[in-house]
């Protein structure tokens, strides 16, 4: 069995009790969204609205972290930063491919059709590719330095894509069919504490995943350094 | 309505089984498996 290094010790400190809470959100949010309102005009799939963007803030979330953990690697030079970047731009993949997935199921059933190239949709697609490409760069070229040096500026430059994919509605000027972006009191009677419940969990969920990821890498590289 | 609960489902099950795959592979690497 291999000794926790004093970063180990520190992640799973933060995930234990945060798995706890997690646990309890779950079923506080799954009561939430079965007790929401009805939309008038979509029906029940409007309840998507629970699930949808709140992956995708948490997609966001998990690219910016890519970004924050590459720029400490480069000032810093230790490996757990880059481990962290590992970390959030796994997670914010995995959120990303679910908005993806959630998104052309809620637009068939109120559009009609699965997909199309709307602006939002397009450059969702591509902030994917993106962290994608990322992930397969890191596993194809394990444990070297320069690799790291250069995921991290890439991690870096990519989040550049993420104001613009939030603000692409704004500045298509009318021509995206995606609904704009959520603002305060834009939701229906009754929508907004579902709303504010889903998101916390999905942040509570994105936390706990990208400690557990953090940690994992983290052990992986203890190992890969003890094998020599 | 099954749109719905097709979209709920995807996204719980796909973050439980990532969670269960992570939390493995820590479990793995805690004792020193190869």
């Amino acid at each position: 069995m291999s000794a926790p290094t004093p970063a180990l010790v520190r992640i799973a400190r933060v995930r234990h009790p945060l798995g706890m809470l997690l646990a309890l959100l779950v079923l506080v949010w799954a009561w939430f969204v079965i007790d929401a309102p009805i939309d008038n005009r979509q029906g029940v799939i409007q309840k998507i609205l629970y699930v949808h963007p709140p992956l995708a803030y948490g997609a966001y979330l998990g690219f910016v972290l890519t970004a924050v953990g590459g720029a400490l690697y480069l000032w810093k030079q230790r490996a757990i930063y880059d481990q962290l970047a590992v970390a959030g731009a796994e997670v914010g993949v995995v959120f990303c491919t679910l908005m993806m997935v959630t998104g052309p199921i809620w637009a068939k059933g109120t559009w009609g059709h699965w997909w199309t190239w709307d602006p939002r949709l397009t450059l969702t697609l591509l902030l994917w590719f993106v962290y994608l490409a990322y992930l397969l760069l890191r596993s194809f070229t394990e444990g070297s330095e320069r690799t790291a040096r250069f995921a991290a500026v890439y991690g870096v430059a990519g989040t550049a894509l993420i104001p613009l994919n939030y603000f692409v509605i704004e500045l298509a000027g009318g021509r995206s069919v995606h609904p704009e972006n959520l603002a305060r009191g834009s939701l229906g009677a009754g929508m907004g504490w579902p709303f504010a419940i889903a998101n916390v969990a999905a942040f509570t969920a994105f936390v706990w995943l990208v400690a557990l990821r953090w940690e994992v890498e983290a052990r992986r590289a203890s190992a890969a350094e003890r094998a020599g | 309505m099954s749109y719905a609960i097709a979209a709920y489902v995807i996204t719980v099950g796909t973050l439980a089984a990532y969670a269960w795959m992570l939390a493995r592979e820590r479990r793995r690497l805690e004792r020193g498996d190869p």
